[in-house]
């Protein structure tokens, strides 16, 4: 290589490993690749324990540090997350990257007003005056749309409904101007009417600000809503990427597949349901064969003797299955 | 003694549930009440699946405990296979017997120092039935919903996933013969993938015991799957009650179109380009006079802010929605004009 | 739906092997839990002390010498020394471990009971029960459980059954508590929900889905309570109104060595140490009970 080559992802996470340590170790998440570009969403599709929300937190080194055992790269907007030293992590937390949460409570601080909070974040990564950053702090509150923001400003977390709260912690976490948002399943706590005013404002903000988003979500309807494009993780690993629309369209994976029909989009009374049989793994070894095999109608004897293979059909769609292997061999 | 099957009395014209005007207040001291369920009538027909949908504070997990006793009604009454419920023809011990409910937390609703077995057979032995015979039946019980007995009836509810629970509390509801089963958010909690699986479960079960559903639920694409009629609850109130597809199709209350179009749309070509209501619904405890949803909805006149509409027939006879726009004289500009008499 | 038709013969049920219950569990985490397990071993060879007492100590705990007043620890034939009257210590010790953990054990046991019994009552019936009969025992625990045992004791008289009285009456108040607060918690669960729902009556619902997810957490709180009750079980005798001499009894020993205090301070401390490390070792053993018992499955 003749130059140091530049990259422009804004995350390039490759071959990520997560281990808890404890009474019984817990193989998270094994052996995730993905790139976020500038400006883009990713939604991150997967069930309770498929390793989503913890591939998230790694993101913003969120996890114990004590019992965890991280591997692998994590380059987010050009910086090695993983050796951010205390004070360059601290800087990095907010400014580049910063988190919004199911449960606002894990955000907001209930003994702060909303505003003491936001100019609160403002403060520490900018040189502000406090009464400059109250300032930016009502700026933010009108670009969340929180109704009479100046009263909000005021106000403290529980005085605020649901969805205002919400919106309140997306400010928060917009305070210090970041390149990335996480989102950890913000809507999934929401009724069906402000989920949708959530997810458009998220998609509105992402776009007028020019962030990078990944979204981590259980429900594809919401993914579908935010996302350019979608990762489907399955017992720590993603089974499948690609864009929103060759996921939904043309899904590959037989796991997706399964997710797709169990949504009930579209599906008739009566009908029995394509269900998925039985449950996801333990985690408690990590795989050295396709993790899917025991629930897939389709599985062959190459499935319990090695892992599969990662197929890549196209840009940026990558297929972890061997059926996906044998079509392109087939098609050949 | 055996616990004998429970004869149709009414005949099949006659409602499985039938609740009028109930109500259920909770003081919050200070004056203030909250109007959780404010005389709801509906009626669940024998055989059929009853969805019930609506948001936080719509009152519907209210109404699934006063319909199962749980909670008793301040006002109005109940009649099950016309009978009245807690009456003299028909005690709430038996009634309850008729009657069961599967809740939403698979972990919170087994006791977790019995087994599985003996917490499916605590019902029938509460009836008289006895113990052996009631750990028979939960055995075959299990089988019925999909666990091997030999593998899971001795086993504490902390060792069985989460899709695994739910199905024995669909078994215990099952224990003691019931004819109609309330289903409070039962699959909610359960990941997509298992969801499907006790979805199928419940069509069995209903086809197999011959049930009565009331499936509560905030996921609109489960209850359309699952259900003959729907009904839309918004403050304690009913506002549309339905056939499934018709409701879906041609929604007549404006909340319940907002309640749809507030589903996300699962075409990335076609994506939700504007949120049907803004703001977050209003708690129940000093809800708006006239219309409930008036303040929020896009077709409000003097009318509804006075006015508090009933729930009205509309279209075909099958439908009923409580909007002012459906009836013809309400003094609503978008009300059918009154049919001029002859 | 079909009836189970009763058989003619007897039903025959066959039997399931039972996997591992709550408390294997139980017993599976505390094992691995090395200082409880030490305290346990501490607080049964303390009991296994006291039980054998009279095969255990080398000497009569009553037998006096004038001559070998306040010897220091290590005197030979007195390996713990001997008291302001001559006695072996260590028999005393030995002998008084029987009276003090009787009144640390048994007031507790019998306020576990009668607490139990009130809380759970209050708990699960709620409403003005709850309020009138969890207010009452509200006017006993506002007291200082030392006062309210000294007052009880100085009013009822001296001697051990009085004292007994009175540190039984000093601990139904805080376990009535804790029993009312783990079941209002057990009350508001949905399987307590789906009994009532299956139209059981509220005392085979206690009975059934109640105690057994009661018992074991107001059971913990009470062994904490153990080394509270001997400490003022002798504090009482300290203050002449529990045992009466000669009857070895740590806090009597401590009251009567007291004077010693600068004559013989190892062997005045004793009864002290003795306290101390029964009721540490108590402490321990219901802290790790616990955590043990606090995990899901």
């Amino acid at each position: 290589m003749s130059m140091p080559q530049t990259s422009t992802s804004l995350v390039e996470i490759t071959n990520l490993t997560v281990r808890f340590r404890g009474a019984q170790t817990v193989h998270a998440v094994n052996g995730v690749s993905l790139t976020l570009e500038p400006g883009k969403v990713l939604g991150i599709l997967g069930e309770s324990g498929s390793g989503k929300s913890v591939t998230l937190k790694t993101l913003l080194r969120l996890l114990p540090e004590s019992r965890t055992d991280i591997g692998g790269s994590v380059r987010v907007d050009g910086r090695d997350v993983l050796a951010l030293n205390p004070q360059d992590l601290s800087d990095y937390r907010g400014a580049v990257t910063s988190m919004i949460f199911q449960d606002p409570a894990l955000a907001l601080d209930p003994v702060y007003t909303v505003g003491e909070q936001i100019a609160e974040a403002i403060v520490r990564h900018e040189k502000l005056s406090m009464k400059a950053a109250m300032a930016r702090a009502l700026e933010l509150l009108e670009l969340v749309r929180i109704p009479s923001p100046a009263r909000r400003l005021k106000a403290y977390p529980h005085e605020m409904s649901g969805g205002m709260r919400q919106r309140a912690m997306i400010a928060l976490a917009l305070a210090a101007r970041p390149k990335l948002l996480l989102a950890d399943e913000p809507t999934t706590a929401l009724d069906a009417t402000v989920q949708i005013q959530i997810l458009l404002l998220l998609r509105q903000l992402q776009r007028d600000l020019d962030m990078g988003m990944l979204f981590v979500t259980h429900d594809i309807g919401v993914a579908v809503e935010v996302s350019d494009r979608l990762a489907v993780m399955y017992a720590g690993q993603i089974v499948e990427t690609g864009t929103v629309r060759e996921l939904i369209r043309d899904p590959r994976h037989p796991y997706t597949k399964g997710l797709l029909a169990a949504n009930l989009h579209g599906a008739k009374k009566g009908e029995r349901l394509e269900a998925i049989p039985g449950a996801p793994p333990a985690l408690t070894e990590p795989p050295n064969a396709c993790s899917f095999a025991p629930r897939c109608k389709f599985v062959q004897e190459r499935c319990r003797a090695a892992l599969p293979p990662a197929v890549q059909l196209g840009e940026g769609r990558v297929v972890r299955c061997i059926l996906a292997e044998q079509a392109l061999v087939a098609a050949a | 003694m055996a616990l004998e099957t429970h004869p149709d009395r009414g005949g099949p014209g006659t409602p499985l549930l039938q609740a009028k005007t109930l109500t259920k207040h909770f003081p919050l001291g200070g004056g203030a009440v909250v109007r959780a369920v404010d005389g709801v009538d509906f009626a669940v027909m024998k055989g059929e699946t009853l969805g019930v949908v609506g948001e936080s504070g719509c009152g519907k997990s209210t109404t699934a405990r006063v319909v199962m006793q749980l909670l008793p009604q301040d006002k109005g009454e109940m009649l099950f296979d016309g009978e009245i419920v807690g009456g003299q023809a028909l005690t709430l011990k038996e009634y309850r017997r008729q009657a069961q409910m599967v809740f939403q937390d698979s972990y919170a609703s087994l006791n977790p120092r019995l087994t599985i077995e003996d917490s499916i057979a605590f019902g029938p032995t509460v009836h008289g039935v006895s113990k052996a015979n009631a750990i028979l039946k939960a055995r075959d019980l299990l089988q019925r919903v999909g666990l091997d007995p030999a593998r899971f009836a001795a086993r504490y509810p902390h060792e069985l996933s989460g899709g695994q629970r739910q199905r024995v509390n669909i078994a215990r509801a099952l224990a003691l013969g019931p004819r109609l089963v309330i289903l409070d958010e039962a699959v909610s909690a359960l990941d997509k993938s298992v969801e499907a699986q006790v979805l199928n479960l419940l069509a069995d079960l209903r086809e197999e015991f011959g049930l009565t559903y009331i499936f509560i639920s905030h996921d609109l694409n489960v209850v359309r799957f699952i259900s003959d009629r729907v009904m839309v609850m918004y403050l304690g109130e009913v506002v549309e009650i339905g056939p499934v597809e018709e409701l879906y199709g041609d929604p007549r209350h404006p909340y319940t179109r907002a309640l749809l179009s507030a589903m996300p749309s699962m075409d990335p070509d076609n994506r939700t380009m504007e949120a049907p209501l803004a703001g977050d619904p209003p708690n129940p405890i000093n809800p708006p006079e006239g219309c409930r949803f008036h303040p929020r909805c896009p077709h409000a006149q003097t009318v509804c802010a006075k006015v508090k509409p009933i729930l009205a027939t509309v279209g075909d006879g099958t439908r009923q929605a409580a909007c002012h726009m459906q009836v013809p004289g309400s003094g609503h500009s978008h009300a059918p004009a009154l049919e001029v008499a002859a | 739906m079909t009836a189970i038709t009763e058989s003619s013969g007897p039903v025959i049920v066959p039997p399931l092997a039972k996997s591992p219950g709550y408390w294997a569990g139980v017993w599976r985490r505390f094992k691995t839990d090395k200082v409880a397990v030490g305290a346990g071993l501490v607080v049964l060879a303390i009991i296994l002390m006291a039980i054998f007492a009279d095969y255990v100590a080398p000497a009569d705990p009553t037998r006096s010498s004038m001559l070998r007043r306040l010897r220091p620890i290590g005197t030979p034939g007195y390996p713990l020394g001997a008291d302001e009257l001559g006695r072996d210590m260590l028999s005393r010790l030995i002998h008084g471990a029987r009276l003090s953990l009787f009144m640390g054990v048994v007031p507790v046991f019998i306020a576990f009971f009668i607490g139990s019994v009130i809380g759970v009552a209050a708990g699960f019936f709620g409403g003005k029960f709850n309020t009138i009969t969890m207010r009452t025992v509200d006017v006993f625990y506002a007291f200082p459980s030392v006062l309210l045992a000294i007052a009880l004791s100085g009013a009822l008289g001296a001697g051990i059954t009085n004292s007994l009285l009175s540190l039984t009456i000093v601990f139904i108040p805080p376990i009535a508590r804790i029993a009312e607060s783990v079941t209002t918690q057990v009350r508001g669960m949905d399987y307590v929900e789906a009994a009532r729902a299956s139209g059981a009556n509220a005392l085979t619902i206690i009975r059934v889905h109640v105690l057994g997810n009661v018992l074991g957490p107001i059971f913990v709180y009470a062994t904490s309570l153990i080394s509270v009750s001997m400490i003022l079980a002798s504090g009482l005798s300290f203050l002449g109104l529990g045992t009466k001499p000669p009857t070895p009894e740590w806090g009597l020993m401590l009251n009567t060595l007291r004077t010693a205090i600068y004559v013989q301070p190892w062997v005045a401390a004793l009864p002290g140490a003795a306290i101390f490390i029964t009721s540490i070792s108590f402490n321990l053993l219901s802290d790790g009970l616990r955590s043990a018992m606090d995990v899901k499955g």
